[in-house]
């Protein structure tokens, strides 16, 4: 429901990550890495972590990928979607821009 | 910083990317090169190029073929099971078991926005 079919210039990937790796500060940066590696040209990424007290966190495994427009957009989906990512089937759903400005991760 | 720079970590993108092969029927490697996939897919695209090619679609000689069914009429009283209609099912159910085994084959499969899954049959 969070989640759009009209192409936005947010995709979102989803079940990417788990709570255990966004902990961990290393893990963490490696994942920025490998997202940045193969996401083409971002303009902002946002992996939403887990806080200290262990309280759930909206969109927690989730990757939040910014494009400059909704072609660089769609061109990402249909290259990341279906694509596995540390074993997991990534899917990638176009998230509704004014949530994703609003720091509204919640999907 | 501490990013050294020779690092060579793997990855957590895997290699193998399963593409439709419908789509990118030229995308090189990956489970489009399993030559059972490879069958299905040209007997695919023989098949769709048959049925939009607007050809007879039964061009059997009268002696090869089996005798016709008893004709049915649809409530215009227009001949339904043609000849031409029979052969057109026909190809149209072989399309779509040959997508049902592609999926079989390739989850990520994008089938085409006509294809209806099979129904299950208690």
């Amino acid at each position: 429901p969070g989640t759009t079919e009209t192409p936005t210039k947010i995709l979102c990937l989803n079940q990417v990550v788990t709570v255990d790796e966004l902990r961990d500060d290393n893990e963490y940066d490696e994942i920025l890495e490998d997202m940045k590696d193969e996401c083409g040209l971002l303009v902002n990424i946002i992996i939403p972590r887990p806080n200290m007290e262990g309280n759930l966190i909206p969109g927690v495994g989730k990757v939040f990928l910014e494009y400059a427009d909704t072609v660089a957009c769609t061109n990402a989906k249909n290259m990341l979607g279906g694509r596995k990512f540390g074993g997991n089937t990534v899917t990638a759903d176009y998230y509704p821009e004014d949530k994703f400005y609003s720091a509204d991760y919640s999907g | 910083s501490t990013e050294g720079s020779g690092r060579k970590r793997k990855s957590r993108w895997a290699d193998d990317e399963p593409k439709p092969a419908f789509q990118l029927p030229d995308f090189m490697g990956g489970i489009e090169f399993d030559p059972e996939v490879q069958a299905l897919n040209s007997r695919l695209l023989e098949i769709s190029r048959k049925l939009q090619s607007g050809l007879p679609l039964d061009d059997r000689n009268e002696g090869a073929r089996s005798p016709s069914p008893e004709p049915v009429y649809d409530n215009m009283g227009i001949r339904i099971n043609t000849r031409e209609y029979r052969a057109r099912e026909k190809l149209n159910r072989e399309r779509q078991e040959i997508i049902s085994q592609i999926i079989k084959k390739n989850p990520a499969f994008k089938p085409p926005a006509d294809y209806r899954p099979p129904k299950l049959h208690k």
